[in-house]
């Protein structure tokens, strides 16, 4: 069997050993890039791996013991990965922070995970550890990697001894590599694949998060699965290919993307400078893999919308018209599953010499030779229409707890609204009595951490995960999701509805950012509509409709007809028990710091349904109380 | 083996990037894309061609443009990138005028000259004696600005133009004149028919000259005096407040553009038997401001662009003169070509201030971002 010996051959590599690898097989290579003062610095894989060793020694004379936990709480950038291989090359694992937890949020991972060790970026970060600080007991040492702010006020003000800066690690580090020169060396040569490689935390739209254990051998079949050319991007990533990291790195897909691409396939990571840059930054760096989550997406559909509408004539009449033949192409693309015809292939030819090529270098899409959307639905529309300007889309669906491994659509075989087929050796299966997805394969997580229940919910006993997803074969090869379990409404006349694609279909429309539908157990659906503002404010503008803040836009009447021309426009593709009957506009823009998104941006929905009662109450005709 | 290839092919990561600077030589880099580099080259190719595809008297105002254009682009530095609106443009191109003149006059002549032929020798000198006298006014533009100093600017071309006409010795008087400087390079003489004609030899110099000036101007914009100067220009103040040392960099910006104006001096002339000392008047101090103006304020291209359209433009009245039978070429009529001319000036200045303020350059710019904006707007 391909998974038996995949497990028994990955055991004996590990991240570290993999960048050593590296470092000794082309030390001058490019590993990294990051953006410092405007010019993009290059890291080799010698200095990468000469860095990493040197943490791990700083990690070893701290007394990171195997099996410890080691939390980084940053922005994407190069210390995040010098840390995190440094982390596995010691046996202990990495818990990744999102740059936007709340101390609330903070406190929880950091005591559950009982890190011994936190890497903070910032004072931001530092002071949220510190706040809540009498809820570790094992935190032991902060290290900061930005000193402005802190050095001076905050070490004298707290008191706080166990505060580190990083050129204090690597000078600790150093001294202990002079010292010690072989502690490193040892502990690695003991790591086993069922050594935790790492601790992901589930974005947790219901409930607290929970931590995913991913072994060492999970991520590396994960890394054989992508190196094989039957993951995300065939062929296979390789040292040629650029990669722009931007999204959380504690999230498993980025991880996947940036580190496991990385130190798998010696592709090159380009660090964003920000969520706020990206477009820029994409534009420079023209990656060849690029992998996004709908929002991004269909903010750079918005984004081509605004600014094609806002170009003189000429250039809008050229739009217009390679816009139109984009259409045809990506309708032929759908119907062929990603194959040109010769027609289509024609007339792309032509547009790609006009229009298209242009358009690519604008959006930083040039060179990319897969564009993966994943960890959310997104509307076919939106992969539509970058398939049309000659963007390889592919839809991918994967979980923390299998790796980010399932389904993913392939080049020549993609089948829209479908989340794709089976990748390499996983096996996937869905339940006939539930319609649940499930997924087996050596990438499977080992279990929650300190959950032993949760572990058992969804795992079975002969090593299937239950991903909690409703999906249906399509064709057989195909799996498509209906939603997740817990998000089926029922209405209280019976009906069965999955409200995400109603909410992906009105996410279409770039004046809508976000889209709750709400109905379970109501006589009727409604929705909670938050609009975009920079799309709708220029709308608002253009139309000379003077507005202050988001919340004075949201109750303008000419917004809500706007929007309410929108629903009427996605009611019409609905049978009428699944349409949406009445709206409200959410006034406010939802937040991760106010606790109503994850940290992936994904709505909480008992959270919105508790916040916005009244609205909702609204909706259902009932008194405001 | 594989390392070298997978090596090329990270070169060409960056390369082929054209936005992904991964050092500031990069970042920084003049000719930064490869439609650039090779447009330079062949405007460079084309440009040294010219002395076989046009005839004498035409590369004989191209000679002139292109000192025009050194001098254009010293008042750039002073007025496009300092803010020093200076009026007094002409007396330094004559400073430099005369001291390449004297330098390189024959001693047997009826002004003073001591015979030192070598440009190499009396271009600096004219260049450095014109910067010595930008450097004595420049303290005068520490304590005035605007309008003010232009009109103080103003005050020094009229002492200038009265001093030439009287100091005969040197000048040869406000009537005769005297011959520009002879010009030999390693000793081979180049005001005269050699190898190649007169005006063949004379473009290839002032063409070779103008871009080592041009590149030396563009290199001074872009290091820590041409961002002093830029500081200064937006807001004086505000440039001092952060650290710019005023009375030093308007100094400088004096002295430099000084001795571009004295090399354009002492090479404009070398085209011509005879030099009056009227001809450093407040006309030809305007005429640098309308370059300026017209190329685009703010660029060294504007300047060189500015230069050239100011030195072609009597050819283009000509030619109007052929066409449009109302204009005369006889100097005693009221609308001769000359007038024309003046009326074109005027009308250059206006249309360019109240349409393009960017100049020539500003027009250019326009097109090039209509397609490097392609296929958006911004």
């Amino acid at each position: 069997m391909t998974t038996t010996i995949l497990t028994a051959a990955v055991t004996t590599t590990t991240l570290a050993t993999r960048v050593a690898g590296w470092a000794d097989r082309h030390p001058g290579r490019v590993a990294m890039r990051h953006k410092h003062l405007g010019i993009w610095q290059e890291v080799t894989w010698a200095s990468y791996w000469d860095t990493a060793q040197t943490v791990a020694h700083g990690l070893l004379d701290l007394g990171i013991e195997p099996g410890d936990r080691v939390a980084i709480h940053s922005e994407n950038r190069p210390e995040w990965l010098f840390t995190d291989v440094a982390t596995v090359a010691v046996r202990a694992a990495t818990v990744g922070l999102y740059p936007t937890n709340p101390p609330a949020e903070v406190s929880h991972l950091l005591s559950h995970s009982g890190a011994k060790l936190l890497v903070a970026e910032d004072q931001e970060q530092v002071d949220k550890a510190l706040a809540v600080l009498d809820k570790c007991p094992d935190l032991a040492h902060i290290v900061y990697l930005e000193p402005r702010g802190i050095r001076s006020s905050r070490q004298a003000a707290t008191g706080y001894p166990r505060l580190l800066g990083w050129p204090e690690l690597l000078a600790r580090g150093a001294a202990h590599r002079a010292a010690h020169p072989d502690a490193l060396p040892a502990r690695m040569a003991a790591a086993t694949g069922e050594d935790v490689a790492t601790l992901i935390y589930t974005s947790g739209t219901t409930g607290p998060p929970k931590g995913a254990m991913l072994s060492v051998a999970n991520v590396e079949f994960a890394i054989a699965t992508h190196r094989t050319g039957e993951g995300f991007a065939d062929p296979a990533p390789g040292p040629y290919d650029l990669l722009l990291s931007y999204l959380p790195l504690c999230h498993v897909v980025e991880r996947t993307f940036t580190t496991w691409f990385n130190a798998g396939s010696g592709s090159q990571v380009n660090f964003a400078e920000s969520i706020a840059t990206v477009p820029q930054n994409l534009a420079e760096v023209q990656p060849t893999i690029l992998f996004s989550v709908p929002r991004i997406w269909e903010k750079l559909l918005a984004g081509v919308q605004i600014r094609l509408a806002h170009a003189s004539w000429p250039k809008r009449l050229a739009a217009g018209f390679w816009l139109r033949r984009a259409g045809r192409i990506g309708d032929t693309l759908v119907r062929t599953g990603g194959r040109h015809t010769l027609a289509s292939r024609l007339v792309y030819g032509i547009g790609w010499v006009c229009w298209f090529r242009a358009l690519r270098v604008r959006l930083g899409l040039r060179r990319v030779r897969a564009a993966v959307s994943g960890a959310a639905p997104i509307a076919p529309e939106v992969l539509k229409f970058f398939m049309g300007i000659g963007v390889p889309m592919f839809e991918a669906y994967g979980m923390t707890e299998n790796a980010a491994i399932a389904t993913a659509n392939r080049p020549g075989r993609i089948r829209l609204g479908t989340v794709g087929e089976p990748l390499g050796a996983a096996e996937v299966r869905i339940d006939p009595h539930s319609s649940e997805i499930l997924t087996r394969h050596p990438g499977v997580f080992t279990g929650y951490f300190r959950d032993p229940a949760a572990t058992a919910n969804v795992l079975t006993a002969d090593g299937w995960l239950r991903t909690g997803d409703i999906g249906e074969w399509v064709d057989g090869t195909h799996v498509r999701i209906t939603d997740r379990a817990k998000d089926i409404i029922i209405t209280a006349g019976g009906k069965n509805v999955a409200p995400s694609e109603l909410e992906n279909a009105l996410k279409t429309s770039p004046y809508v950012k976000e889209v709750v539908v709400i109905g379970d157990r109501r006589p009727y659906l409604t929705a909670l509509v938050g609009i975009e503002l920079d799309t709708v404010g220029d709308w608002a503008q253009r139309r000379r409709i003077d507005f202050t803040t988001y919340r004075d836009l949201s109750t303008k009447p000419e917004v809500v007809e706007l929007v309410a021309s929108l629903v009427d426009d996605v009611n019409q593709r609905f049978a009428a028990a699944e349409q949406i009957k009445r709206f409200r506009l959410l006034p406010k823009e939802l937040d991760h710091e106010d606790g109503e998104l994850t940290g992936t941006q994904k709505v909480k929905r008992a959270a919105i349904a508790e916040r916005f009662v009244d609205l909702i109450d609204d909706l259902y005709g009932k008194p405001a109380r | 083996m594989r390392d070298s290839y997978a090596g090329r092919l990270q070169r060409r990561a960056t390369t082929r990037r054209p936005l992904l600077h991964t050092s500031y030589r990069s970042d920084m880099a003049l000719l930064n894309t490869r439609a650039k580099r090779y447009a330079v080259l062949a405007l460079l190719l084309v440009g040294m061609s010219l002395p076989f595809l046009l005839p004498d008297a035409f590369l004989t105002e191209l000679a002139g443009g292109s000192a025009y254009a050194i001098g254009a682009i010293g008042l750039m530095l002073l007025t496009g990138f300092a803010g020093q609106i200076s009026l007094g443009h002409a007396f330094f191109a004559g400073v430099g005028f005369y001291t390449a003149a004297v330098i390189s006059g024959d001693p047997d002549g009826r002004a003073l000259g001591f015979g030192v032929t070598e440009i190499l020798i009396w271009l600096p000198a004219a260049g450095l004696v014109a910067a010595a006298a930008g450097a004595l006014v420049a303290p005068l533009a520490t304590r005035l600005r605007g309008l003010y100093l232009a009109i103080v600017t103003l005050g020094l071309v009229f002492v200038g133009e009265r001093v030439f006409a009287q100091w005969s010795a040197v000048t040869g008087g406000g009537s005769a004149g005297r011959p520009p400087p002879t010009v030999r390079l390693f000793g081979y003489r180049l005001d005269a028919d050699g190898a190649f004609t007169k005006p063949q030899q004379l473009f290839w110099l002032m063409l070779v000259l103008l871009v080592v000036f041009a590149v030396v101007a563009r290199n001074l914009a872009r290091s820590n005096v041409g961002r002093a100067f830029t500081a200064i220009r937006d807001r004086d103040i505000a440039a001092g407040v952060i650290g710019v040392n005023l009375t030093k960099q308007k100094t400088v910006a004096f002295a430099i553009s000084s001795f571009y104006a004295g090399c354009a001096g002492a090479l404009f002339y070398t085209t011509v038997l005879n030099v009056n000392p009227n001809q450093f008047n407040l006309f030809l101090s305007v005429l640098f401001i309308v370059m300026v103006l017209i190329g685009g304020v703010g660029t060294i291209s504007g300047a060189i662009a500015g230069a050239f359209l100011i030195a072609l433009l009597p050819r283009f009245t000509d030619a109007l003169a052929e066409w449009l039978p109302f204009i005369s070429t006889r100097p005693q009529d009221v609308l001769n070509d000359s007038v024309t001319r003046f009326v074109l000036y005027g009308l250059l200045i206006i249309g360019f201030l109240l349409f393009e303020p960017r100049g020539l350059v500003g027009i250019w710019s326009r097109i090039r971002n209509w397609w490097t904006t392609f296929p958006f707007s911004y």
